[in-house]
């Protein structure tokens, strides 16, 4: 996982160990998936827990912030 | 010879007078002691969860007056036996604020332990279906989440237990315990260790 593209960081909450990741240019949620999880396959899990803003798994906008579960 | 007789006489009651002030003395030093025994181990079953260290010197206290009592030095033993009421409520004074601090850092506990770990077991359900892990996570540092996860339920159950027994001390003790191995799950897996776990 390269630090450099991958924005991490915690929820308002104290104890939320909760992982967001900014979408970046060229970003899917396949690549993602492969990022955080080593398999892209799983890149529905991060389109299931992201349903609140996501319509789409194959329509993801630069700047979005995704929860990672 | 009258006045041998009077002497005498005078002596009688001194010694008389002496003997029902002892004696008086004695029974006051008992009273006191039963007085002391009985606020003690009112506030024993609390107070050795809680502070024990102040129950024992409480009880050490009462255990001196005894031996006192004991030696006949029923004057002393008076003495300490009617201060032990006092250092009794001392100590529940002290007992009742280590009680609302316990209950505060375990009542924050018990609010974030529970999410940050359910995160943790949801990231490693999702890994464990993985074909193949992070670049950032071995096999074996895997394993040594998901067992550190573990050990980590298991661990909040215990402290769990202890709070509902009324172990407060023993509870957070735990409860910080489990909340040092999340944050080294968490570590390992690559995910944020949140700001409340880091104190």
């Amino acid at each position: 996982m390269s630090e450099e593209d991958v924005k991490e960081k915690g929820g308002s909450d104290s104890w939320s160990a909760e992982q967001v990741h900014e979408v970046k240019k060229g970003d899917t949620l396949w690549k993602i998936a492969e990022r955080y999880y080593g398999d892209g396959s799983l890149y529905m899990k991060i389109f299931e827990a992201n349903r609140n803003i996501l319509k789409d798994p194959n329509l993801i906008k630069v700047g979005q912030k995704l929860r990672i579960p | 010879m009258r006045k041998l007789v009077l002497l005498s006489v005078l002596m009688i009651v001194v010694a008389g007078l002496i003997l029902t002030g002892c004696s008086k003395v004695k029974g006051q030093a008992e009273a006191a002691l039963k007085a002391a025994e009985k606020v003690i181990s009112e506030a024993k079953p609390e107070a050795e969860k809680i502070v024990p260290d102040q129950i024992k010197a409480v009880e050490a206290a009462l255990n001196g007056a005894k031996e006192k009592f004991g030696k006949g030095d029923y004057s002393a033993a008076l003495s300490d036996a009617q201060a032990i009421p006092g250092k009794v409520k001392e100590m529940l004074a002290s007992l009742k604020a280590k009680k609302d601090e316990l209950t505060a850092t375990w009542t924050n506990l018990d609010q974030g332990l529970p999410k940050m770990m359910e995160s943790i077991k949801s990231r490693v359900g999702i890994l464990s279906q993985s074909k193949k892990l992070p670049g950032n996570l071995t096999k074996e540092k895997f394993e040594e989440a998901k067992s550190g996860l573990d050990n980590a339920l298991k661990e909040w159950e215990t402290a769990k237990e202890s709070f509902k027994g009324g172990k407060l001390g023993e509870a957070v003790a735990i409860g910080n315990t489990v909340k040092e191995k999340a944050a080294q799950v968490l570590q390992i897996l690559g995910m944020p260790v949140p700001a409340a776990a880091k104190s």
